[in-house]
């Protein structure tokens, strides 16, 4: 029997809304993949992506579940994958996050481990079982994506700092473990972006201390993450690219 | 992929034929007491791709664990072996 060519997918998580959402947009024009836009909750604003993908004229689909559910994420992409045989996802941008600010000394142990799960475990949970299809493929491009809290460290955020600075790690080691199968990984780690996450921030205070003097856009975001997805950036591995206005370098 | 019990001639001769055919390895090099990584020069990476010739010639799924023993071409034959029947 001829093998059939295998129908290539890329995979957004948290891919429902704001930076998630300029990414699936962006590949969807840039990349020619299928776009699988996971959610967790918000099945509305998936749907709302979905639409504005197959605007862009390309095939989209949406998937729920929950990366910082390790039985979830296993269970959903069992069923994906006996459905889709002929699937290979070779482009995951791990992106899915959430916060719980507040200060240290009062915070919690769920907020702690919530924000953990979700940024670092989804990341595990999510990644590690793509993986060995991977590998096996010989071609893959991940994209983590963090923030410049895991980097500078932010007051106010010491559980998201933590699990955005453990991801820059894991990617720079995976990098070094997977670069002979062309497959790259990489980090992205905006700074303050227009959305859901920075809605209560105060911008006209805040844009006093970022050179650029103005919130990021998503879409500027998501231009970059779409390059970093292509075969063009095939020689860019283990880094973690800043795209914050040069508030942090 | 039905599992059938399988003689071990027949499993060296399948191991033998997709290590050639499908990961380079010369066929002088193959030999019963060869290091899996060191003689055949199968990187750790490699093992990934073992992982799936061996679902496809034999229909059973190995675990990174399952390789935990194996160093020589005789134990992985034996690994197999021992799976399937």
């Amino acid at each position: 029997m001829e093998k059939q060519p295998k129908k290539k997918y890329a995979l957004v998580t948290g891919g429902s809304r704001g930076i998630g959402r300029a990414i699936c947009i962006q590949l969807a024009k840039d990349s020619g993949y299928s776009i699988l836009i996971n959610y967790n909750h918000n099945e509305a604003a998936a749907l709302e992506t979905l639409k504005e993908v197959e605007n862009a004229g390309t095939k989209g689909e949406i998937l729920k579940f929950d990366v910082a559910n390790a039985e979830s994420v296993q269970k959903t992409f069992d069923g994906w994958f006996q459905k889709n045989e002929n699937a290979v996802i070779e482009v995951v941008i791990n992106n899915a996050g959430i916060n719980k600010d507040g200060l240290f000394v009062w915070m919690k142990s769920e907020d702690w481990n919530s924000v953990l799960n979700t940024s670092l475990n989804g990341f595990y949970n999510v990644t590690n079982y793509l993986m060995q299809q991977m590998l096996v493929n010989k071609y893959g491009r991940i994209i983590n994506m963090v923030s410049v809290s895991g980097l500078k460290g932010t007051a106010g955020q010491v559980n998201y700092s933590a699990a955005k600075g453990a991801v820059v790690g894991a990617t720079k080691a995976l990098a070094q473990e997977i670069a002979k199968r062309n497959i790259t990984v990489n980090a992205v780690a905006p700074g303050f972006i227009n959305s859901d996450m920075t809605a209560g921030l105060d911008e006209k205070e805040l844009k006093k201390m970022i050179p650029v003097n103005r919130f990021g856009e998503a879409e500027e975001v998501a231009h970059l993450v779409s390059f970093l997805a292509s075969k063009n950036a095939s020689y860019i591995t283990g880094e973690v690219i800043n795209i914050n206005g040069g508030i942090y370098s | 992929m039905q599992l059938v019990a399988m003689n071990r001639e027949l499993i060296v001769e399948k191991i033998n034929y997709f290590l050639v055919d499908e990961f380079e390895v010369e066929k002088d090099d193959i030999h019963p007491s060869a290091n899996l990584k060191e003689t055949l020069e199968l990187d750790s990476l490699d093992f990934v791709d073992l992982v799936v010739a061996v679902e496809s010639n034999f229909g059973v799924k190995l675990k990174g664990d399952d390789f935990v023993n194996v160093v020589t071409l005789q134990d992985f034959y034996n690994l197999i072996e021992a799976k399937i029947n």
